[in-house]
């Protein structure tokens, strides 16, 4: 009961405690710095390169998770081979077999690398849009960790 | 409850009358910088994050729903303005993990007792004395006259953690209240 009643006065207390006066000229100033502050408007330009932003990260998460799998395979199949008796021989033998197989395909790989290497400087695109796409990219990079601080929210 | 000019006011704004607006600053100023000022405890402080949670409800007058009080919606903003001007000022505000401060275990004082030593002055003292997660409770609920549901708008917080913040505030000042001899009389062993 006392605990009702304590609880009743500090209410009571609370309720009773006055409005203090806002500053003089308060209303004129909130006016002044609404007329003053150009509302926000939407940001397209930002709103376009946050998508791509998402696009890339997206793509990068896909390829990534789709990575993982393939070694996530490779591992387990060599480490399945490693844990068998005599394993670690066969597998030995396994890396010397695969070793051999891709120098037997080094000279065609070295051949299209060179190919690809004469397409690309052939073909390569002019300065100005190798430019464009660097800023193009740092622009996304920069807009796409837009976090806004409290003060952004409403 | 929103009195009908107030509504009035309400509504030629959003129609896009900012002399409305300039009304609405008259009639919330002072307790808005009120409610400010018990949680900043500083005249500046209180009339800048007053003047920007106004400014700020001007330019989100979209995000405004009219089912709702309008002085709840005015009163979100202005917390956050504080919250804000709070954190900005280093102070540690618990918003997303409650913290609990000790309650020291006081005697309950007799009704009478505590209604004598409640007057203005010690009343905003105890208040201020507070973490401002309770103050600006027991505020809202007694000063503002609102209840849970609509203080758990405002805060942004589950309606259970209001009421677990008022009760803290309310033992908190109980145990402020609680005289510090209260184990003076007590014979020595």
């Amino acid at each position: 009961m006392n605990a009702d009643r304590n609880d009743e006065l500090i209410a009571r207390a609370i309720a009773g405690l006055p409005y203090r006066k806002a500053p003089g000229g308060f209303r004129a100033r909130v006016m002044a710095r609404i007329a003053a502050e150009p509302a926000p408007v939407f940001d397209w330009q930002a709103a376009v390169l946050k998508g791509m932003g998402i696009l890339v990260a997206g793509w990068t998460a896909l390829l990534g998770a789709l990575s993982a799998g393939f070694i996530y395979r490779g591992i387990s199949g060599w480490g399945e081979l490693l844990a068998r008796p005599g394993g670690f021989g066969q597998a030995l033998d396994l890396a010397k077999a695969g070793g051999a197989h891709l120098l037997g395909k080094l000279p065609g790989a070295v051949s299209l690398a060179s190919d690809l290497g004469r397409v690309a400087v052939y073909a390569m695109p002019p300065w100005y849009e190798i430019a464009a796409a660097a800023l193009v990219c740092a622009a996304v990079i920069k807009a796409v960790p837009g976090v806004r601080p409290a003060a952004g929210r409403i | 409850m929103m009195g009908g000019d107030e509504k009035e006011l309400v509504s030629r704004w959003l129609g896009g009358d900012a002399e409305a607006f300039g009304a609405l600053v008259e009639l919330y100023q002072d307790r808005i910088y009120s409610f400010a000022l018990r949680l900043l405890k500083d005249q500046s402080a209180a009339e800048e994050a007053a003047q920007e949670a106004f400014v700020k409800a001007f330019r989100a007058s979209s995000t405004y729903n009219p089912a709702y009080p309008f002085s709840s919606w005015l009163f979100r903003i202005a917390h956050n303005a504080c919250m804000d001007a709070l954190r900005a000022g280093g102070r540690n505000v618990s918003i997303d993990t409650e913290d609990f401060p000790e309650i020291p275990d006081g005697a309950q004082r007799p009704a009478e007792a505590v209604e004598e030593s409640l007057d203005e002055e010690r009343i905003e003292a105890l208040l201020a004395s507070l973490p401002p997660i309770y103050s600006e409770a027991l505020l809202l609920q007694y000063k503002e006259n609102m209840g849970p549901a609509e203080i758990a708008r405002v805060l942004g917080v589950p309606e259970g953690t209001v009421k677990a913040r008022l009760f803290r505030g309310r033992e908190l000042i109980k145990a402020k209240l609680a005289p510090s001899d209260a184990t003076a009389g007590c014979p020595k062993p």
